[in-house]
């Protein structure tokens, strides 16, 4: 007991408090500018690790974590381009209520239910690490390709209707996830002869560009001025900046509690996800927002610019943050980049994670339990008073801002990697972006293929290594057995509910 | 008209400045001109990345420069090692790797390099591959495992991190030498590889001490053997497969190249520094916090095992493709 009080006593002290905050401003900062995120801040910390306080450095790396788990909602919302890739399922209904003129509700809420997920993961991760770990043990390839057989279903929920569009927008992201190379063997695949591909294609600008590139695209092209011309009348959907109605705007403890189930929703999905290795961030966003829609009073409402549609998602990134620690302090396994990373510090400072790290490290890990907590308050504080700004700054005229965006995003992806082939791909993926939006093809589902393609491939080819001849190997789980009904289940109630709820509407 | 000038002067000022400030001191007696860059071909956090930490910390003062540690785990590794090829060929660019994304897969595929055209300037590390069991296992020894694998060939799931990885290959090497399969369970690296085990999803594991030493000393695993000429210091009471019968000797690496053109003197000078640095007592204390292995090693024997490595890698190879 006496030891906590001490950690208490370390963690409150000024100097941790100070390198935290500046983390999360960091953070919050880097994750908003579309390209970066939390992970390369926290790498280029690395080199300074022994050079500060230990708990001043894991502070600050905590801070630029969790604030860039944030960030990224910022421009998701502002601009309809995610800022890291686990704000790729915010721009669903988060772009939409800030055109709707509520972008200040939207960051709020995000904010909030960013804070709340994030505390709940970082509480389990605190008191239930080993048997939530033990637990994730449980997941081995077949458990992991029905776990993402679950999340394909879900890419239906995105589709508003449009199941044969989305389902072919999610195929697209699967093959786009299969080129560079074969996930097992290494082996060159679908690189078309380019050398620079052979690692695959760059998560970071496919995502600015399908996103980022296409929305400038549109904005310039001689339809989109036609049908802004026809549109004229609805101008609100434009939000230019006198148009908009800060008091229309306006945040309020009801808003909070009609999304706090979403929110709920989010933390839990996100921190049962977050402690699986290998899941990762986004996936957890989507599924929460998928989830959370089925379980909404109002799924109607959802792709039309839901505050519970931004709730979800963002609860659901933000509870990964405490979450995908928790293989590393349960056995020493990073379940994430960020994990590995983190590993590497703690290593570095002396420290190895693993079922005895508590026991022998008492003191600092116990501070690093209190500077987690604590650091999602300061996120909360520094980003409450910096967001009136943003959702201001978002408002300002669109021709204006997407140029803007762009030069940053642009700046943003080549700074990640270094990479010429990077900018290529931005621009091809904004092209593909700009035509897939054209004809109506959601892009949600295209980024979940992405995402989830070659992890299902390796699980599925795991699984049937490790089966043999045994036809059915896939199915000998009741994990598996029981998300392969989840899916049907889903499939089905969903299709119908949702079909019925649009019938009504007509 | 006189304000514009003015303002162009201020420019050519500050441009001048700022080339000063950014350009190497020519001339310079090597390292003092710019900064020494470790490039690494894998992610941040790794082993790799971890050991040349240790040595960045240490060294700077024994070279009097600099030293900064630069991750570039695009294209499988292969943007590393291009970056390195592109720069000067001063020293001051120095590519640090173990054999995996360097000469596996020059020799699995077509690269734009050959084994020659690089000069091993310093060994920094050293992690042996050691096969590893679920505590709860039924093996208890490689002898079991032999037994086992033999009456029932290919019924037990090994996991060896990536393919062809530096626990993947005295893998088969071992297979070959003992004249047993098993199926290869392929994950995304370590991490994975270890979780399966633990989950008891596969029977056997390979990995390496440092990252196994929590889990054995709790209890949770158990070590059968390691790939090394002696046993490991972290683990000394795992036999070596030396020991057990088996010459699996197949330690990773972890070296510092410089590509063809830098003088001879510069790779020796580093080599030189380089060792006295890793044989302070702050290193070895440094290098014992981080679980890292030093061995430091340099010059005529250091290529002698660069040389070897590629010749056991040759023959670990041709034998996997029959």
């Amino acid at each position: 007991m006496d030891i906590l009080l001490v950690a208490i006593d370390n963690a409150f002290s000024t100097d941790v408090i100070l390198y935290t905050a500046l983390g999360i401003f960091l953070g919050v900062t880097i994750g908003a500018i579309p390209g970066l995120s939390g992970d390369i801040g926290i790498a280029l910390l690395l080199p300074f690790v022994y050079k500060i306080a230990p708990a001043c450095s894991l502070g600050m790396m905590i801070g630029i974590y969790k604030g860039s788990m944030f960030g990224g909602s910022i421009t998701a919302i502002s601009f309809g381009i995610p800022g890291t890739a686990a704000a790729a399922a915010t721009v669903e209904d988060g772009y939409k209520a800030k055109l709707n003129g509520h972008p200040q509700q939207a960051l709020l809420t995000a904010l909030y239910s960013s804070v709340t997920g994030d505390i709940f993961s970082d509480i389990v991760l605190i008191f239930l690490a080993v048997p939530m770990a033990r637990i994730a043990l449980n997941f081995g390839p077949v458990e992991f390709f029905a776990l993402y057989i679950f999340a394909l279903m879900l890419i239906t929920l995105l589709t508003r209707g449009k199941a044969v569009k989305g389902l072919a927008s999610g195929v697209i992201g699967l093959i786009i996830g299969a080129c560079g190379m074969d996930p097992m063997l290494g082996t060159p695949r679908l690189n078309f002869g380019i050398k620079q591909l052979r690692g695959g294609v760059s998560l970071i600008p496919l995502l600015v560009g399908i996103f980022a590139i296409s929305e400038l695209i549109m904005q310039f092209s001689k339809d989109w001025y036609n049908v802004v011309i026809k549109k004229a009348e609805e101008i609100n959907q434009q939000g230019t900046f006198s148009k908009y109605n800060a008091n229309e705007d306006k945040m309020s403890l009801k808003i909070f509690f009609s999304t706090l189930k979403a929110t709920m929703i989010g933390a839990v999905t996100g921190t049962s996800i977050g402690a699986l290795p290998g899941a990762g961030s986004s996936l957890a966003a989507y599924v929460s927002y998928g989830l959370a829609r089925r379980f909404s009073k109002h799924p109607e409402k959802f792709g039309h610019g839901s505050l519970e549609g931004v709730a979800a998602p963002e609860a659901g990134n933000n509870a990964t943050c405490g979450a995908t620690f928790i293989p590393l302090f349960a056995f020493g396994i990073p379940g994430s980049g960020i994990a590995a990373i983190f590993g590497a510090a703690l290593i570095m400072l002396g420290i190895t994670p693993g079922p005895t790290m508590l026991s022998e490290n008492t003191l600092i890990i116990f501070t690093l339990f209190v500077t987690l907590i604590y650091a999602n308050f300061i996120n909360l504080g520094i980003s409450r008073i910096l967001l009136p700004l943003y959702a201001r700054v978002s408002m300002l005229k669109t021709r204006y801002l997407v140029p803007a965006v762009f030069a940053i995003a642009l700046l943003g992806t080549y700074a990640s990697r270094n990479s010429v082939i990077d900018i290529w791909v931005l621009l091809i993926a904004g092209i593909l972006g700009a035509v897939l939006r054209k004809n109506g093809f959601p892009l949600g589902p295209l980024v979940l293929g992405y995402i989830i393609g070659p992890g299902m491939e390796r699980a599925l080819r795991q699984a049937l290594i490790i089966g043999g001849e045994d036809r059915f190997f896939l199915f000998k789980s009741s994990i598996a057995i029981g998300l392969y009904v989840a899916t049907i289940i889903f499939l089905v109630l969903v299709n119908i509910i949702f079909r019925k709820k649009t019938d009504k509407n007509l | 008209m006189k304000k514009s000038i003015i303002l162009f002067l201020i420019f050519i000022m500050v441009l001048s400045i700022s080339i000063f400030a950014f350009t190497e001191k020519a001339g310079a007696e090597f390292p003092k001109a710019k900064a020494i860059r470790l490039i690494i071909p894998f992610g941040a956090g790794g082993g790799s990345d971890i050991a040349s930490r240790v040595l960045a910390s240490v060294a700077p003062e024994f070279v009097d420069q600099r030293i900064d540690v630069i991750c570039m785990p695009g294209a499988g590794g292969q943007e590393a090692i291009n970056f390195v090829m592109q720069q000067p060929a001063d020293g001051y660019t120095l590519l640090m790797t173990d054999y995996g994304p360097f000469i596996m897969t020059a020799l699995t595929e077509e690269v734009n390099y050959e084994f020659a055209d690089w000069t091993p300037v310093f060994q920094i590390a050293e992690a042996v591959p050691t096969f590893f069991v679920h505590a709860d296992s039924p093996l208890k020894s490689v002898e079991d495992w032999v037994k086992a694998a033999k009456a029932a060939p290919g019924s037990l799931t090994i996991a060896p991190g990536r393919y062809l990885s530096t626990p993947h290959l005295p893998l088969i090497l071992f297979e070959n030498l003992a004249g047993i399969e098993q199926k290869h369970v392929i994950t995304t690296g370590g991490s994975e590889a270890r979780a399966f085990v633990l989950g008891k999803k596969v029977d056997l594991g390979a990995s390496f001490p440092s990252t196994l030493g929590p889990l054995i000393k709790s209890g949770d695993f158990r070590a059968l053997g390691v790939c090394s000429e002696e046993r490991v210091a972290a683990l000394p009471d795992v036999p070596t497969m030396k020991e057990l019968g088996y010459d699996v000797v197949l330690p990773a690496w972890m070296v510092l190249f410089a590509y063809k053109g830098v003088p001879e003197e510069n790779i020796k000078f580093l080599g030189e520094k380089f060792t006295e640095a890793l044989n302070t007592v702050s290193a070895k204390a440094l290098a014992s916090k981080a679980n890292v292995v030093l061995t430091p090693n340099t010059g005529e024997q250091l290529e002698h095992l660069y040389n070897q490595t590629i010749k056991n890698l040759k023959d670990i190879l041709a034998s996997v493709e029959k």
